[in-house]
């Protein structure tokens, strides 16, 4: 599979701070956000501490199996998927820890969206309200829940959607890397098909713009750079009342087989 | 003594006097001022004097209070302050009161109501509960536990039926697809179906499937019964018991 990303971050038109991070690790197919929460610059700490340990921790992971795991991830989970739970779990301690030792980073916090790809299937761990979506054959479809108070009374069946929407809380959240000393993690795996696209994204694009505003514009911008610049502009002309990062990953099936052979004989000949 | 004039946009609702006593206000009807609103905490503050000093003081609520415009979790009242929760405001009249001066900052907390916070465990478990109490629909109930499944009723694939354990489903050629379609010139992904909050959905990959005999335009929501059909294979989906 041939994978071509790009990743872009944004201040938004309000803030004076950019809490985000992100990180696109090519040579391992490894793509982390995180949001940051907390006074001061406490926020941007937490997340450039949430990326890093996860890109540092399956880095080594990466070479050495013998690395020991943390927590306690499911059995049926593929060895990438245990490995980037436990990475999180890591990340949640580092920045719980840190917190703790300094009393003006008490509260500081961070989501974390990371999606590993690898031998046909994506490994994918969340925490908060960060998303990642993958638009396939023209659908666009979220995979992952937001642990927010909002999603979870729309699930619950409390509040409708548009509800969620208008509400005053959806900054509340129900999960994050750093508010104590353990943390939940969902983890995923989906299958890649050849032309799939793969977004992470922080709440900064999705309260700002809409989903099917956000496939159109995959499905319509052909490579990942051009798509990150055109969801970040759209966010900031709806108002840009947060940050906003993107990282978008296009798989691309090797062309393989006889036939694409003989295409790939008669393009040379051209 | 001064007194709390409890506003509700311009029109006043209730007038209690400080006494000895804290004045406390939340949604539990217990409080010396009931406010009934989900947006406010059943304990969410109260208001008492500190020897001569008039405070505020938020019971960590989950909303805030707020003294004019700012956050606070203790403040020092004056005469003429406003008290926010939620769309109520609480006039603080002092008057006849000595006058406080204002040389003691306030607090600020340190949220600010559009950054984002973290819910306590205890907030939560409260959250929940309401939840709980005010009557769930939901996928947590036993009704909604029935499996999704496709139950093959003509053509070539790898199994004979599938129950649906994943986000998504792909049926296709592909290795990696959950419903392997068999034989020559089969697209690797036919179709889709995903999971939602709200049900399966249908979706087309390089194939436009049918629901019942008609082609679909987008993803469509899977009914119990429906009859798919793509690239000639029949599918039942079901919800199994």
């Amino acid at each position: 599979m041939q994978i071509a990303s790009d990743g872009l971050t944004d201040v938004g038109r309000v803030r004076s701070n950019n809490e985000d991070s992100f990180r696109i690790l090519e040579s391992l197919h490894l793509f982390v956000i995180s949001d940051g929460m907390g006074g001061e610059a406490h926020g941007e700490i937490a997340s450039s501490m949430a990326v890093e340990t996860i890109v540092d921790y399956c880095s080594e992971a990466k070479d050495d199996s013998g690395i020991t795991l943390a927590g306690a991830p499911g059995d049926h989970w593929a060895e990438k998927t245990k490995r980037l739970q436990s990475a999180v779990y890591l990340a949640n301690s580092k920045i719980y820890q840190s917190a703790q030792k300094n009393p003006e980073q008490r509260g500081m916090g961070a989501t974390l969206t990371a999606a590993w790809f690898d031998n046909g299937r994506l490994s994918i761990a969340h925490v908060g309200d960060s998303r990642a979506y993958l638009l396939r054959g023209g659908t666009v479809q979220q995979l992952t829940n937001d642990h927010s108070l909002v999603a979870e009374q729309v699930r619950r069946g409390i509040i409708t959607p548009q509800e969620a929407e208008a509400s005053e809380m959806q900054s509340v959240l129900l999960r994050a890397l750093g508010a104590h000393s353990q943390v939940e993690v969902d983890v995923d795996e989906v299958a890649i098909f050849s032309r799939d696209v793969l977004l992470l994204c922080s709440d900064g694009l999705t309260r700002m713009v809409t989903e099917p505003e956000i496939a159109g514009s995959l499905q319509a911008e052909t490579d990942p750079a051009s798509a990150t610049r055109k969801l970040i502009e759209l966010a900031n002309e709806r108002g840009g009342i947060d940050n906003v990062t993107v990282i978008v990953a296009h798989f691309q099936e090797e062309p393989r087989g006889w036939l694409s052979w003989l295409r790939r004989g008669s393009a040379n000949k051209e | 003594m001064a007194k709390l004039s409890l506003m509700f946009e311009s029109k006043l609702v209730k007038e209690v006097p400080i006494g000895n006593r804290p004045v406390s206000i939340g949604r539990s009807p217990d409080n010396d001022i009931p406010i009934d609103n989900l947006a406010i905490s059943n304990y969410h503050a109260r208001v008492y004097y500190e020897g001569s000093r008039l405070v505020v003081e938020d019971l960590d609520s989950l909303n805030g209070t707020f003294v004019n415009d700012l956050r606070v979790e203790r403040a020092t009242l004056h005469d003429g302050d406003s008290i926010w929760i939620g769309k109520h405001h609480i006039k603080v009249d002092a008057t006849a009161d000595a006058a406080i001066p204002w040389d003691t900052g306030r607090k600020a907390a340190a949220p600010k109501i559009n950054e984002t916070m973290v819910l306590d465990t205890k907030a939560r478990r409260d959250m929940l509960s309401q939840a709980a109490a005010m009557g769930e629909r939901s996928q947590f109930s036993p009704g909604r536990l029935k499996m999704p499944t496709l139950v093959v009723l003509s053509g070539k694939v790898n199994q004979k039926e599938y129950v649906l354990t994943n986000k998504l489903t792909v049926i296709g050629k592909s290795p990696m697809a959950t419903v392997r379609l068999r034989g020559w010139f089969k697209p690797p992904m036919a179709a889709q179906i995903n999971q939602r909050d709200d049900g399966y959905y249908l979706g087309t990959g390089d194939n436009v499937p049918t629901i019942n005999g008609t082609p679909i335009t987008g993803p469509t929501r899977l009914n119990d019964g429906d009859l798919i059909e793509v690239c000639g294979v029949r599918l039942n989906f079901i919800f199994r018991e």
